[in-house]
């Protein structure tokens, strides 16, 4: 049985609807990229799965379940969420606000065991910040604070991942760590992740499935090789663009072709080289 | 965890109820009598009083004028007449009333004024003190004040005397100002403060005094205790301008007003007709009001008293 | 139901050793966690316990001179079971359990009150500016008294100021609310716009008010400015259960507010409801503060800078910061109110005056040797 069930949601920001008749799933061990143009919708559905934004139409199921049966605390335990732009406290010590993800396993009442403690421990380990644990969030890189947030959303140990553009303003280095760490969590732990992407060579080469959408309804749907084609791209995001395949996993690369002409630079010739071609 | 947080709630309350609290016990004397003071409260008061303690100025003035000052336990620090009153114990502010020293003068009867209506009033009362509100509006009230506090104070006689006598004194202005006219009464502006400017209005003791004394009040169509603007002050051309005196400020309001271009266009300047008096008898609701009565009858009317 | 073991994530029992005391190190260098409850009880208890000694201290001091032997004498003497052979005047203890005590009780009251709905103010706006009164408390506690006070006829006696001065105030902050309610989200940002139009509104009605009653304009600065003068057991009495109901409601959430220090949609994400999170939040803050104002008038300082003295020595977790909070308001008001009371006596400086005078510069040397951000 998948994961989680999308059955034909319809979404609205607002007065309109980003979002209709969509329907997919997600399975264990998988992580499932989201790729399309902005503003198509790929924040709100993973708003609607964690439940912050309702369907107006259509159903969600957890484990056969349906999310709104859920408790927010039941919620809590199963899905985890690593938004995009994350506000996290400037004052908090990176070790405290890694904690606050253990909140869904506590009563109202109850502190953290020594055993909530350690918990958080493996997750910073996870994710690589141990030797941040002591510092404030006010001092840390935008790198360090998504690898925060990550390893908060490890403390909650869920069953579901959802990640919102966790890539978007990190250097080279720090998103393919990034997304080395999700796509082995996503393999060994047996967790499912949905991740909404806009960078589709990460996306091809991480994701096990792509969803492309446009206008809100699925556009196209498979592995990597299968949807990101030069056509899907002209179609949905109205670009021209060469895909190669990698030379070393067979997965596809994508190449831009500007439109853009290129000017031999000598100054004061911009005029009469503007339109020459090359 | 939140035991300990249970527990700190817990100590703060039990501090609370731990010392317990003390009652202010009332007893049934047989020689009490029940009175209403002038915010309505009602007074029960034990025999004579023997130690009284005056809370504000006008009271304080009262209690001398009775012949009650071997009584007086403790004034407050605005008190100044009559000079005696320097060698009394101070308890209190005007405005602010030391509780402690109140209790620890052990009084038997504490004279209030209207500010300590919400305040002083009932928590000396919950203390088991005796307090009695005096705050006269007018005339009537104020001799009506007079003869409660001899009556309390066993000084009936002296209340009755000083009442009359006092009566008797606004009588004799009464009388040579009582007949005259309108176009006699010369145009009064009565300044208590200049900025800005604030004057009093109908149904006010300075109304009484200026109209007795003969003249005639400018702002009585307003009511009470109020701001005028410079133009309608100007505008109704007073002859006569009274200023009080301020306390302990550089430039007084008479500084202001006779300084200022648009007053120099009135009667009363042109003509120098600008007095500044004492604050103290006119602000103050004592038996010293038919002095103040006096003096702004012979500013007035020069002519009629000599 | 699962056919396979879907695994409970990624971090599956049982945890390695190594973890545990790895995390335990890093856990003592933060006060809340520090050898896990230990260094927390002490802070608080510890500060109950200064609390209670600036309140015998304070019990000694005033514009009366009694002996401390004496003051002890007579506290004791209070306690049940023990008999103690009188030697003091009667008045030297009516002075002592009737007018000091309950003023000092009550200066404690208003503290923890203020320092307690201060700390929860500035953790729901998650706003360092916050302070108890944000969004209309006082101003329309301010405006319920001065009605009261120029009110030609009286009701309630003694409790009429008060009485309406708490309708004032709860008045307004639901008003505010209600402008501030979209739906059934609680925007806090339009929250505090609501609450400072609505303030700057009651205001100037106040202001009207007070300049046209002249005769009443001293009594109403009086209030105005605060003051615990006329203190009594009464009054602590009606205060301290509301007080004591809010504060549980309050602790109580003391993690949660933790977790919604991260942004709503987070927190939301982690198992808190957050719309009912921050109107049961609001409403006990709300409640302690018009509780505590009402009485004595509005004091100013203790709400904004106190948890921030707490957050610069203790950090920012909730679960310290609220209880401590509660406890250093008390003390700083007890100090400020006996300072207030002695200092000139029999005069009386505004008890608002020297809590900044005190509050301000302590603040300002924690900010300077700390040199690190405060919120």
């Amino acid at each position: 049985m998948a994961k989680l069930e999308i059955q034909n949601i319809t979404l609205d920001y607002g007065q309109h609807p980003v979002i209709k008749d969509l329907s997919f799933q997600l399975q264990h061990s998988e992580l499932l990229g989201l790729v399309g143009p902005n503003g198509c919708g790929k924040t709100s559905i993973i708003k609607s799965l964690s439940r912050v934004l309702s369907p107006t139409s259509g159903r969600i199921l957890l484990d056969g379940k349906e999310l709104t049966g859920i408790s927010r605390n039941e919620l809590a335990r199963l899905i985890g969420v690593v938004p995009q732009n994350p506000y996290l406290p400037e004052t908090f010590t990176v070790f405290e606000v890694v904690i606050l993800g253990r909140n869904p396993h506590l009563g109202l009442l109850s502190g953290e065991s020594s055993n909530d403690m350690a918990i958080v421990w493996q997750a910073m380990e996870r994710a690589g910040i141990t030797h941040l644990a002591k510092r404030r969030i006010g001092e840390l890189s935008g790198g360090e604070k998504q690898r925060v947030t990550i390893a908060r959303v490890l403390a909650q140990e869920p069953q579901v991942i959802l990640l919102d553009e966790p890539t978007a303003n990190l250097d080279i280095c720090h998103q393919l760590d990034i997304m080395d760490l999700i796509k082995s969590l996503c393999m060994e732990k047996n967790i499912a992740g949905l991740i909404a992407i806009h960078d589709l060579n990460i996306a091809a080469q991480y994701c096990t499935r792509i969803i492309m959408l446009k206008n809100g309804q699925t556009h196209a749907e498979g592995t990597p090789r299968e949807v990101v084609t030069a056509e899907n791209i002209r179609e949905v995001f109205r670009t021209n663009s060469t895909v190669h395949t990698h030379p070393e996993n067979n997965l596809p690369v994508v190449l831009l072709n500007t439109s853009y002409k290129r000017l031999t630079v000598e100054s004061g010739d911009w005029d009469k080289h503007a339109n020459t071609e090359q | 965890m939140k035991i300990f947080r249970l527990f700190v709630v817990a100590t703060v309350i039990g501090l609370l109820g731990l010392t317990g609290c003390s009652k202010a016990s009332s007893q049934q004397n047989p020689s009490s009598a029940t009175y209403t003071d002038d915010i309505g409260r009602i007074v029960q008061i034990q025999g004579v009083p023997q130690r009284i303690i005056s809370l504000s100025p006008s009271n304080t003035e009262m209690v001398y004028a009775l012949g009650l000052q071997d009584k007086l336990v403790g004034v407050t620090s605005y008190d100044n007449y009559p000079p005696d009153v320097k060698n009394k114990t101070v308890v209190s502010d005007y405005s602010t009333t030391d509780i402690e020293k109140i209790v620890n003068a052990k009084p038997d009867l504490v004279l209030a004024d209207n500010i300590h209506k919400n305040d002083a009033v009932p928590a000396l009362e919950k203390l088991g003190i005796t307090v009695y509100t005096i705050t006269a509006d007018n005339i009537d009230m104020f001799f009506n004040d007079l003869k409660v506090l001899g009556q309390i104070t066993g000084k009936t006689k002296e209340a009755d005397n000083l009442v009359s006598n006092l009566k008797s004194r606004i009588q004799a202005v009464a009388d040579k100002t009582a007949k005259l006219t309108d176009p006699q009464r010369p145009r009064v502006l009565f300044v208590t403060w200049h900025d800005p400017i604030w004057t009093a209005g109908s149904e006010t003791m300075i109304q009484y005094l200026i109209n007795q004394a003969g003249g005639s009040n400018i702002a009585s169509d307003l009511k009470g205790y109020v701001t005028i603007t410079l133009e309608t002050a100007i505008q109704r051309n007073p002859q006569v301008i009274i200023v009080m005196s301020s306390m302990g400020t550089q430039y007084t309001s008479l500084d202001f007003i006779k300084s200022n271009d648009q007053f120099k266009s009135t009667d009363a300047l042109k003509n120098g007709q600008i007095y500044e008096i004492d604050a103290d008898i006119f602000g103050r609701t004592t038996p010293r009001i038919v002095d103040g009565l006096e003096t702004l009858a012979k500013l007035l009317h020069p002519e009629l008293f000599k | 139901m699962n056919d396979q073991n879907s695994g409970r994530g990624l971090l599956t029992i049982p945890v390695n050793k190594h973890s545990e005391s790895a995390a335990h190190k890093i856990a003592q260098d933060l006060p809340i966690y520090s050898s896990r409850r230990f260094l927390r009880v002490i802070s608080i208890s510890g500060l109950t316990v200064a609390c209670i000694i600036i309140t015998v201290l304070a019990l000694t001091v005033g514009s009366v001179e009694i002996p401390f032997k004496t003051v002890w004498q007579i506290l004791i003497s209070h306690l049940p079971f023990v008999n103690l052979h009188v030697g003091w005047s009667s008045t030297a203890d009516m002075i002592i359990t009737g007018i000091r005590l309950p003023r000092i009780l009550m200066a404690g009251a208003v503290g923890i009150a203020l320092g307690t709905a201060g700390a929860t103010y500035q953790g729901l706006f998650r706003n360092p500016l916050a302070d108890p009164y944000l969004i209309g408390v006082a101003q329309g506690a301010a405006l319920g008294a001065v009605v009261g006070f120029v009110l030609p006829w009286t009701f309630g006696g003694s409790y009429l100021i008060p009485i309406l001065a708490f309708l004032g105030a709860v008045a307004a902050v639901s008003i505010v609310y209600l402008i501030a309610r979209v739906g059934k989200t609680l925007p806090m940002t339009t929250l505090i716009l609501a609450g400072v139009a609505i303030g700057s509104l009651l205001m100037s009605i106040t202001a009207y008010l007070t300049m046209i009653s002249a005769n009443k304009v001293h009594s109403i600065l009086s209030w105005l400015m605060g003051n615990f003068s006329n203190s009594s057991w009464d009054q602590l009495k009606l205060i301290s259960p509301y007080i004591a109901i809010g504060l549980g409601v309050i602790f109580l959430y003391a993690r949660p507010l933790n977790v919604m220090q991260l942004d709503e949609e987070q927190a939301q994400q982690l198992g808190i409801n957050v719309e009912r999170t921050k109107i049961i939040l609001l409403a006990a803050a709300t409640l302690i503060t018009a509780v505590a104002v009402c009485f004595v008038g509005t004091i100013g300082f203790v709400g904004i800078i106190v948890p921030h003295i707490v957050r610069l020595i203790w950090g920012p977790d909730h679960r310290l910061l609220l209880p401590l909070s509660a406890i250093a308001g008390a003390i700083l008001l007890i100090l400020a109110d006996t300072a207030s009371r002695t200092l000139m006596a029999p005069s009386e400086i505004p008890v608002g005056v020297i809590t900044a005078f005190v509050g301000a510069p302590f603040f300002l040397f924690l900010l300077r040797r700390k040199k690190k951000a405060v919120f």
